[in-house]
């Protein structure tokens, strides 16, 4: 029912700013690791074999398979996969980090692959931003010059590049200690360094690299609403590497599955936990709490005569469990209700079929 | 104290485990060290013969039984050897005579030395560019005279190590200066200014090269690896063939000698530069020499220092036994006073020596930990007031009484020393009830010992040695190590110093002997009692950064002159080594590990010798082949006092000109060293999955 996970046309230059666009936009690529990785990807029969099979065969590893998908302008993009699945060699292709085997990678329409040394620093600089799981932060250096590191890269005046990245300690909450080296602070503070650090250089867009598995659970929480917060300051695209679900759901717009390599399902959170495309998403998500995520278009009927007058409101973006707690308040159907037109009505049989993961007999239906 | 311990061994804590820098008489700093030695664990982890090149299936049984399989081929050697090539030493058939080839090569550089091009337009100049800025260095000095020096010294020291190492440093050069070797300090001390700078900056190059170009680094990493283990003796001889007895020589061979360390420490730091944040300076967009400037070298800091430090020891070390060839300053007065065994002339050189070793090494050190931990904020008040009062003593002191050291204010020591040793000469020597005298140890040691040991090695057919040589490296290491011995040990034979090259050995096998002895037992009790281990470590300390000559010197008054002595210098000198490696070795065995032994109920001699002696094999392994390459680099100086063989030949070619003989002697001390080293070097150390080898 949602937007199909490609959207068409990556190739073509394409103005920013136009909200739906593709920044990155990625085709078919392929990561091989090993003597000779060129033929894998080429060699249909090779391409088909497992992890195993391969290694076995040919001595690589296939870290990323025939990936494709397009990161919209705005948006924050989750890859999700365990540790293995390929998610970090992905995002590291991005801005060749690690240089593909094969396979398109453009950015605002512009072929990555083919950028010559100049260029591919340029789109570094400028263009794309990481925060890394280990934070990469210069120990030698006071928390000022390392948020102004990537400033002074790029060739800025000490004076000039120390105002900048003065103003992007308070940003992330650092104020005072901008004089202190890496070693003092803590894990979540360090990583707030390395995030400034990614955002001082105004990137068009940020990725991230597993940004908060290093840190306590508490702290992660506070850093994972660090970004919900500037994302819904700044609108800056992201692409967010994790091998958290819950981080995924909670922070993605759209979240891409990996697993060996390969993409298995692409879509939005609801349509992950509420739509499994195989068993292995299914498996996967099976904990997760379904009425924090779904909203309450899955749990909504066609309106009968008379309802859709009585009853609470609630916007068709609200999820299950904010239904769940209007009805047992009310005790009353509740009403989905969009631009003052009733959409439909959320009853108990089909709150709890979303709750028990089964589809209730009413159902959904009526987009 | 924590500020102390040295050089660290290079590479201990990357792949190659367990290659610490040998010659410079200062392994393994306690962290470090433990890692060298978990390291050797992982790689070595069946105790017993190990596997070596982890083959396929069919040869893993072969490799089980490699001990036995070894003993076979020795046995079958040994008969066929016995019935084909009869006993006695090396035939002369087989040997080369080089002399004349070597005669002629130094007569042609000497005739050459002021017309050939490559004189006049490079060796020439550098000769010259040596010999001008070791005296404009000394030049300086002597103008900043003693009040200055001295001053600067407390400053410089203040201002990287603290206030008490400021002291020390005042103290040291007010020592040297009251036991009238002012001048004589300055001179090795401007010799060493030139010397250091120019081999951190030769090892800092290479050290580039082998830490950004993995080709470089193994072109590069056998060759420093090898320069560690030859003692430092072996590398006077080819430069007095090139330079000539001089200042250029000496410092030319410094340089050689102390540029190995920086090398290996550059390149080790910067190849284990944090990943992650060289990805990360890459990820916005740095280029190479951003990279470099800001991330890598910043990164390698401390490994920079370290290698500085470890540069500025080996320079002090060879800068005092390049007294030899012509260094002038201390070592010369050592050299000379030992010439003559007047004891209280030497020990009135050697200890500015140990206290300039002490002060160098200390103040280096301590520069190297503070890095990481940020900036002590000085005010630039107390800073300008420093500077200032420095310039007003300097002043102040050329106004009072010109530079040199004040006449007057000097203690000669010479004196009451050689009384004091006159006196245990007399007394102490022989005859004391029961335990004999010192003189009739090293008499006692000689008879029974070295010379039986010497006439024994001499008597064996030299095939014999060369398949004890293969049989002993093949059990410890791998087929290369002991193709490389037993490669070294025919060309000692080749060399036509065979005897001479044994009558080492013998001295050297003897040495070790009583060093694991003690230092087994000394590591072994410093390891298992804390309060022993701390009693012992600033004493393991000082030994350890003491240059090798000094040893010297207190044999000389003890034992007098000959082979005994230039043992027992061998083993003081090689001691601390061994027992720091040893405790630490033991001291790392996983607790968990003796935990469970105390649970079964194992008394303490069962924990030692079934879990901690074991689990600890590795370490013990580096402590041997420590141990080794130490007591060789002190048994060749030993020729300077008697202990005649491969050092006499070395001394006797430099002192009477015959570089011939010299050259050869030198040779042999490079393919003995060499032996030693591959003999002990424990297994798969050079292992090919060890990353690149």
């Amino acid at each position: 029912m949602n937007t199909p996970p490609h959207t068409a046309s990556p190739h073509t230059a394409t103005p920013p700013q136009a909200s739906g666009e593709s920044v990155f936009s990625v085709r078919d690529l392929w990561k091989v690791f090993g003597p000779k990785a060129d033929r894998v990807p080429a060699d249909q029969e090779l391409a088909a074999l497992d992890a195993a099979e391969l290694r076995e065969r040919t001595g690589c590893t296939a870290a990323v398979r025939d990936v494709s998908f397009d990161v919209r302008k705005g948006e924050v993009f989750v890859v999700m996969g365990l540790s293995g699945s390929g998610k970090s060699t992905l995002v590291r292709c991005l801005t060749r980090l690690i240089e593909p085997t094969s396979g398109t990678i453009s950015i605002d329409g512009e072929d990555v692959l083919s950028m010559d040394t100049g260029r591919l620093r340029e789109l570094r600089r400028h263009r794309a931003a990481m925060v890394f799981q280990h934070f990469g932060l210069l120990p030698h250096r006071t928390v000022l010059d390392n948020i102004a590191y990537g400033l002074e890269i790029q060739g800025v005046g000490r004076g000039e590049r120390r105002d900048r990245a003065a103003e992007f300690v308070t940003k992330v909450g650092l104020d005072g200690m901008e004089h202190r080296r890496p070693s003092q602070l803590s894990g979540g503070q360090q990583q707030r360094v390395g995030l400034a650090r990614a955002l001082a250089v105004d990137p068009e867009v940020l990725l991230f690299d597993e940004p908060f598995s290093a840190l306590d659970p508490l702290i992660r929480r506070d850093m994972q609403e660090e970004v919900v917060r500037l994302h819904r300051e700044e609108g800056r695209t992201m692409v967010f590497i994790t091998h958290d679900l819950n981080e995924a759901l909670k922070l993605g717009d759209r979240i891409a599955l990996m697993r060996d390599g390969r993409i298995v399902q692409l879509g939005t959170p609801e349509e992950i936990v509420g739509a499994p495309a195989d068993d292995y998403v299914r498996d996967f998500v099976r904990d997760v709490p379904r009425e924090q995520v779904l909203t309450v278009r899955s749990a909504m009927r066609p309106a009968l005569i008379g309802e859709s007058e009585a009853g609470p409101a609630l916007a068709p973006s609200a999820t299950v469990h904010e239904a769940i707690e209007a009805v047992a308040r009310t005790g009353e159907n509740a009403r989905v209700v969009e631009d003052g037109r009733c959409l439909g009505v959320v009853d108990h049989a089909g709150l709890l079929g979303v709750v028990a993961g089964v589809p209730a007999a009413t159902g959904k239906a009526v987009a | 104290m924590t500020a102390t311990v040295t050089p660290v061994p290079p590479e201990s804590t990357g792949s190659d485990a367990s290659k610490t820098p040998v010659n410079s008489k200062t392994p393994a700093d306690s962290a470090t060290s433990v890692t060298s030695a978990s390291a050797g664990a992982a790689t070595t982890t069946t105790p017993a013969p190990a596997s070596t090149d982890a083959g396929p299936g069919a040869l893993r049984a072969l490799a089980r039984h490699r001990g036995r399989l070894i003993g076979v081929c020795t046995a079958l050697a040994l008969v066929l050897g016995a019935v084909l090539l009869g006993g006695g030493g090396w035939p002369t058939s087989l040997a080369v005579d080089l002399s004349g080839p070597l005669d002629r090569t130094s007569d042609w550089i000497i005739d050459n030395r002021d017309s050939h091009p490559l004189f006049l337009y490079f060796l020439g100049h550098v000769s010259n560019i040596v010999v001008v800025s070791v005296r404009a260095v000394y030049l300086v000095l002597l103008a900043l005279g003693w009040a200055g020096v001295t001053a600067a010294a407390g400053l410089l020291a203040w201002r990287v190590a603290g206030v008490r190492l400021a002291l020390t440093s005042v103290a040291a050069f007010a020592a040297c200066g009251l036991l009238g070797m002012w001048v004589p300090t300055m001179q090795t001390l401007a010799l060493m200014v030139v010397a250091v700078a120019a081999s951190v900056l030769l090892g800092g190059l290479l050290g580039l090269a082998a830490g950004l170009s993995d080709r470089m680094h193994r072109i590069l990493r056998p060759v420093l690896d090898t320069m560690q283990v030859l003692p430092a003796f072996a590398y006077l001889l080819p430069v007095v063939l090139v330079f000539g007895i001089g200042v250029p020589a000496a410092v030319l061979a410094t340089v050689v000698y102390a540029a190995p360390p920086m090398a290996r420490l550059t390149a080790l730091g910067l190849r284990d530069a944090d990943a992650g944040v060289v990805e990360a300076a890459t990820s916005l967009g740095a280029t190479g020499r951003q990279r470099l400037l800001t991330a890598r070298l910043p990164l390698a800091r401390k490994e920079l220092l370290l290698g500085v430090n470890q540069s500025i020891m080996m320079a002090l070390g060879m800068a005092v036994i390049a007294s030899v060839i012509g260094a002038g300053g201390l070592g010369d007065r050592v050299y000379q006073a030992l010439a003559s065994v007047d004891v209280g002339a030497a020990l009135a050189a050697g200890v500015p020596i140990v206290l300039l070793a002490v002060v160098l090494d200390r103040v280096t050190a301590a520069a190297g930990e503070r890095i990481g931990a940020p900036a002590a904020h000085r005010s630039a008040l107390v800073r300008n007031v420093a500077a200032l009062l420095t310039a007003a003593v300097v002043v102040g002191g050329r106004l009072v009484d010109g530079l040199s050291w004040p006449a007057g204010w000097t203690l000669d020591i010479a004196e009451p020393v050689n009384r004091a040793v006159d006196w245990m000469t007399a007394h102490l020597y022989s005859g004391v009830p029961l335990v004999g005298g010192t003189a009739d140890w090293a008499g006692h040691f000689t008879t029974w010992v070295l010379g039986p040991l010497r006439d024994g090695l001499q008597w064996l057919p030299w095939w014999t040695v060369l398949l004890a040589v293969g049989a002993l490296a093949l059990l410890i290491g791998t087929w290369r190590t002991a193709a490389t011995a037993v490669l070294a040990m025919a060309a000692i034979g080749v060399l036509g110093v065979w005897d001479p090259a044994l009558d080492t050995l013998s001295q050297v096998l003897a040495a070790v002997a009583v060093t694991l002895l003690i230092g087994f037992a000394l590591g072994v009790a410093a390891a298992r009692s804390s309060r022993l281990g701390r009693a012992l470590r600033p004493v393991l300390d000082v030994f350890q950064t003491m240059p090798q000559f000094v040893y010297l010197i207190p044999v000389v008054a003890l034992f007098g002159v000959g082979r005994a002595p230039a043992a027992a210098a061998a083993v003081v000198y090689a001691l601390p080594a061994v027992v720091r490696i040893t405790a630490q070795g033991v001291r790392a065995v996983d607790p968990a590990a003796l935990e469970s032994a105390r649970s079964l109920g194992a008394t303490g001699r069962q924990q030692l010798f079934q879990v901690q002696l074991p689990l600890a094999r590795p370490s013990l392994l580096l402590a041997v082949n420590q141990g080794v390459v130490l007591v060789l680099a002190v048994v060749v100086i030993g020729g300077l006092v008697g202990g005649g063989a491969l050092g006499y030949d070395a001394v006797f070619g430099l002192a009477q000109g015959d570089l011939a003989t010299g050259l050869v002697a030198g040779a042999a001390i490079v393919c003995l060293g060499l032996m030693l080293d591959r003999v002990t070097q424990p297994t798969q150390r050079r292992d090919p999955a060890g990353k690149g080898a």
